[in-house]
C-alpha cells in the first residue's frame, strides 16, 4: 500500500514536470514565432495602495491593444528608489518606471537607463512647462510624461464645524479664530503629529506656510542663493506653523502619519492638514466625503493672492532596455492621453494630470482643490528642487527642524537657522 | 610500507589526522567564506569608493571615513547612533539578565504552574520583530493606546527606552531559557548541603546559584551584545528608518541602512558611506567581542 502511494507520488511528480517542460517549451517556440503578438510590460511605481485602481486603469489599454498586458508591480515606498536603481543597474528593472520629480528621478536618466521621451510624447509642448521641467534637463531633454500632481490644504469635518456655526477661513487670522472656537469648545482642533519628520514639512511648511514666505517667487530666490531661510519672510512661515502647536492634540508629539489619518478619517478632530491624495485614503478609511469639507491654504493678508503649493510628483519613464521596446512606447503615448487621464483620476481622486486634455472630475473635493489652483500663483514644496539633491538634504534637514520647533527644541528662528546653516554645507549658491 | 621508524610513522599520523580534519572543516570553511566573510571584505572595499548606485565605481580612498569623522553633519549621526546604541544595549543587558535571573529562578522552583511559565516566557521569542514593534506601536499610541496621552515614542527620553524594553520583552525567555538550564544543572548535592549548612534563600542565591550561572551570564550578554550593534528591525517597525522623533532612536543597523539605501531627500549617504558605516560597525562589534573575551576567561574555564 505504501509503495503503491509512492510510486503514485512520483509519477505524479514525473507528469507534472513533463507538463511544466512542455509547457515552457512551447511558450518558448510561442515566443519565437508570435513575438509581436503578446506581450507583457512591466509596470513600476511606489504606490502599493493603488494596485486594484491601477489595474482597472490599465484594463483599459489592454482593450483597445489585446496583445499587450500590464503588469503593475509596485514596490514600498520608502524602498522604491534604491530597488529601482538596482533593477536598474542589474539589468531586472521593469519596462515602465514612475518617477520622481526633478533630482531624484533624474539620476534614473544620468544613470543612462532611461529613454529619451521628447519626440514620443504626443503634444509636449501643451503640457504645462513648470510641470515638463521636473523631468527635463536643462538642454531640453523629457525622459518622463509629466504625469501626477498633488497639492495641500486642510479638510474638515463639516458637522463639527455646523456645531459650532465656523465657516471655511480665508485669512490666517480667521483660521486662528476658528482654532480658537473648537479649541474653546473642547473639540481636538487637528489630527496632526510632530513624530514622522515628513509630512510637517511636505505638507504644513510647504502647503500653508507658502503664503507667508512668498511661493515661487521666494522659492526661486532661494535656490538662486539670493534668499536665505533665515530672512524675515521665511521666518514668517516658520512662526506661522509653530502658532499651531497649542492647538495640536494631547501627546502630538508621538502621533504618527498613520494616526493622523485614523483620527481624523474616524472623525475625532476637526481639522486635518493633508494632500489631495488623502481624499482616498479617508473614503478607504470608511468616512463619507459628502461630510468632509476643504479649503485652501489660508492667506496671510486679506487680499493677498494664494500661494498655492501644487507639487509634481510623479511622471512616467521608459526602461532603455526594454525588452518589448515598442510595445512600451505605445503605453508611453497612451498615459499621455485623454484617456488615461481621465481614467486615472476618477479612479484616484486627488492626484492631478498634467495632460493636455479635458478631463471631469468626479470627485467634488477634488474639484475644489483643482479649481484653486486656476486662481493661484502654483510652487511645489519648498526645498525640493536642487536643494535636497545631496546629503544633507534639505528635505532631511527640514524633517529635524520642524518636528523640533513644534515640540520647542528649537524656536522659529533656531528651525531656520539650522537648515540654512546645515544647506551651506554643500550647496554652492549659500555658500557666501 | 613498513613503518621501523617511530618518529616518521608519528609524523605521518599527525599529518593524516590534520588531512582528516581539515576536510570535515573545509566545505563549512567555504560556505563561510562565500557567504559571509567575502561579502564583508567585499563591503570593506566598497567604503573606499564613491558614486551613486548600488556599486560605486569612484575611487577615492578614506575620505568617506573622513567625511565621517570631519564633517559635523555626518559625524553627529554616527556618534549619535554610537551613543544610541550603548545606552540600548545597557537597558536591554539590565532588563534581560537581572530580570531574566530572577524568572528564571522562579521557574525552576517546585511550586505550580511554573512548567506553564516556563514553556510561554519563551513565546514572544517566536515572533516576528515586526509584529513586536506593531504591537508596541499600538500600545504606546497617544491617542488609544494603553498607556493614556503620553507621547512615549515622541519623548526623546522615553523613545529609545521604549525600543529597548520592546525588544527585551520578546527576548527575555532566551535569557530565562539560559539561565534555567544552568540552574537545573546545579548539582542538588549543593543546594542540599546549603541548606543543611542553614543557608537562607539569599544566601544559597548568592553564593550557590549566582556563580554557578556566570559563564550563561556572560553569553547571554555577548549574544545581547552583537545583537543589539546589529539591531535594526525594531527601529524600523517602531521608529521608521528616520529614526523619530529627529533620529533620537538611531542606532548603527538604522543608521547603516538609511545611508545606504536611502535617496539624499531620506537621509541617504551614498553606497560607498553607508558600507563605511558598515564597516565602522564591524569593528565597533568585533572590539566588543574580544573585550568579553577577555573579561570572561576565566569564568569560562570555570566549571558549571
Amino acid at each position: 500500500m505504501k509503495t503503491f502511494k509512492h510510486a503514485k507520488a512520483v509519477r505524479t511528480i514525473a507528469v507534472l514536470l513533463v507538463a511544466a517542460a512542455l509547457a515552457a517549451g512551447l511558450s518558448a517556440c510561442a515566443k519565437k514565432t508570435e513575438a509581436s503578438k503578446s506581450v507583457t510590460l512591466n509596470l513600476t511605481s511606489w504606490r502599493t495602495e493603488d494596485i486594484e485602481r491601477m489595474n482597472r486603469v490599465n484594463a483599459l489599454f489592454t482593450k483597445t491593444h489585446p496583445n499587450i498586458t500590464i503588469n503593475f508591480q509596485p514596490v514600498n515606498d520608502t524602498e522604491y528608489d534604491a530597488n529601482m536603481r538596482a533593477g536598474l543597474e542589474t539589468d531586472t528593472g521593469a519596462d515602465i518606471i514612475w518617477l520622481r520629480s526633478y533630482d531624484t528621478g533624474r539620476t534614473a536618466y544620468d544613470g543612462g537607463w532611461l529613454y529619451d521621451l521628447t519626440k514620443v510624447i504626443p503634444d509636449l509642448d501643451k503640457f504645462p512647462p513648470s510641470a515638463v521641467k521636473a523631468w527635463s534637463t536643462a538642454e531640453g531633454v523629457t525622459y518622463g510624461v509629466p504625469s501626477v500632481g498633488v497639492t495641500h490644504g486642510v479638510y474638515y469635518q463639516k458637522s463639527i464645524f455646523e456645531k459650532y456655526g465656523l465657516k471655511e477661513p480665508s485669512t490666517w487670522d480667521e483660521f486662528i479664530a476658528v482654532c480658537e472656537t473648537l479649541k474653546k469648545g473642547g473639540e481636538n482642533v487637528f489630527a496632526q503629529g510632530a513624530l514622522d519628520d515628513w509630512t510637517l514639512y511636505e505638507v504644513v511648511f510647504s502647503g500653508l506656510g507658502a503664503n507667508f514666505y512668498g511661493g515661487e517667487s521666494a522659492r526661486q530666490a532661494l535656490m538662486a542663493g539670493k534668499a536665505k531661510l533665515t530672512d524675515p519672510n521665511f521666518v514668517a512661515a516658520f512662526k506661522a506653523i509653530d502658532s499651531l502647536q497649542k492647538y495640536l492634540p494631547k501627546g502630538y508629539e508621538g502621533l504618527d502619519y498613520v494616526s493622523m489619518q485614523q483620527m481624523f478619517g474616524s472623525g475625532q478632530a476637526a481639522m486635518f492638514m493633508g494632500g489631495s491624495w488623502e481624499i482616498g485614503v479617508f473614503e478607504d478609511l470608511g468616512s463619507d466625503s459628502a461630510k468632509i469639507g476643504w479649503f485652501a491654504p489660508p492667506v496671510a493678508k486679506a487680499g493677498d493672492k494664494l500661494q498655492y503649493c501644487f507639487h509634481v510628483d510623479a511622471g512616467i519613464g521608459l526602461n532603455k532596455k526594454s525588452k518589448n521596446l515598442d510595445a512600451a512606447i505605445e503605453y508611453i503615448k497612451w498615459v499621455a492621453g485623454a484617456e488615461y487621464a481621465q481614467a486615472f483620476m476618477n479612479e484616484l481622486p486627488g492626484f492631478f494630470m498634467y495632460t493636455p486634455a479635458k478631463v471631469t472630475l468626479t470627485n467634488s473635493l477634488a474639484q475644489e482643490m483643482f479649481d484653486a489652483a486656476g486662481t493661484a500663483d502654483n510652487t511645489v514644496r519648498t526645498v525640493w528642487e536642487k536643494l535636497s539633491a545631496q546629503s544633507p538634504s534639505g528635505n532631511s534637514l527640514m524633517g529635524v527642524a520642524l518636528p523640533g520647533m513644534m515640540v520647542d527644541k528649537y524656536t522659529p528662528e533656531q528651525a531656520a537657522a539650522y537648515v540654512q546653516d546645515q544647506l551651506a554645507s554643500w550647496y554652492a549658491p549659500f555658500k557666501n | 610500507m613498513k613503518r621501523n621508524d617511530g618518529k616518521t610513522g608519528r609524523r605521518f599520523d599527525r599529518l593524516r589526522t590534520w588531512v582528516f580534519r581539515a576536510a570535515f572543516l573545509l566545505p563549512a570553511l567555504l560556505v563561510y567564506a562565500v557567504v559571509l566573510l567575502i561579502p564583508i571584505l567585499d563591503s570593506m572595499r566598497l567604503s573606499l569608493y564613491s558614486g551613486g548606485g548600488l556599486v560605486p565605481t569612484d575611487f577615492v580612498g578614506l575620505a568617506n571615513y573622513v567625511k565621517i569623522f570631519t564633517e559635523e553633519s555626518f559625524s553627529a549621526h554616527v556618534w549619535g547612533a554610537f551613543r544610541n546604541n550603548i545606552v540600548f544595549f545597557l537597558i536591554v543587558t539590565l532588563i534581560q539578565n537581572a530580570l531574566g535571573f530572577f524568572l528564571a529562578l522562579a521557574v525552576t522552583r517546585a511550586v505550580r504552574g511554573a512548567a506553564f511559565f516556563r514553556k510561554i516566557s519563551f513565546l514572544p521569542t517566536t515572533l516576528s520583530v515586526l509584529v513586536v514593534g506593531f504591537l508596541f506601536r499600538q500600545m504606546l499610541n497617544p491617542i488609544w493606546g494603553l498607556l493614556g496621552n503620553y507621547p512615549w515614542l515622541g519623548n526623546e527620553a522615553t523613545a529609545l527606552p521604549a525600543l529597548a524594553v520592546a525588544v527585551s520583552w520578546q527576548f527575555i525567555g532566551e535569557s530565562i531559557l539560559l539561565y534555567a538550564i544552568g540552574i537545573d544543572g546545579i548539582p542538588s548535592e549543593h543546594l542540599e548541603a546549603a541548606r543543611i549548612d542553614g543557608a537562607d534563600w539569599m544566601q544559597e542565591t548568592r553564593h550557590i546559584v549566582l556563580p554557578a550561572l556566570m559563564p550563561i551570564v556572560g553569553m547571554v550578554t555577548l549574544l545581547i551584545f552583537v545583537g543589539d550593534f546589529t539591531q535594526f528591525d525594531i527601529v524600523y517597525s517602531m521608529t521608521t528608518t528616520m529614526a523619530n522623533p529627529r533620529y533620537t532612536t538611531d542606532l548603527f543597523g538604522s543608521l547603516f541602512y538609511r545611508a545606504a539605501f536611502s535617496t539624499p531627500v531620506r537621509g541617504g549617504w551614498g553606497m560607498g558611506m553607508g558600507a563605511a558605516v558598515s564597516t565602522i560597525m564591524v569593528f565597533v562589534v568585533s572590539l566588543g567581542v574580544a573585550v568579553w573575551y577577555y573579561l570572561f576567561k576565566g569564568s569560562r574555564r570555570g566549571e558549571v
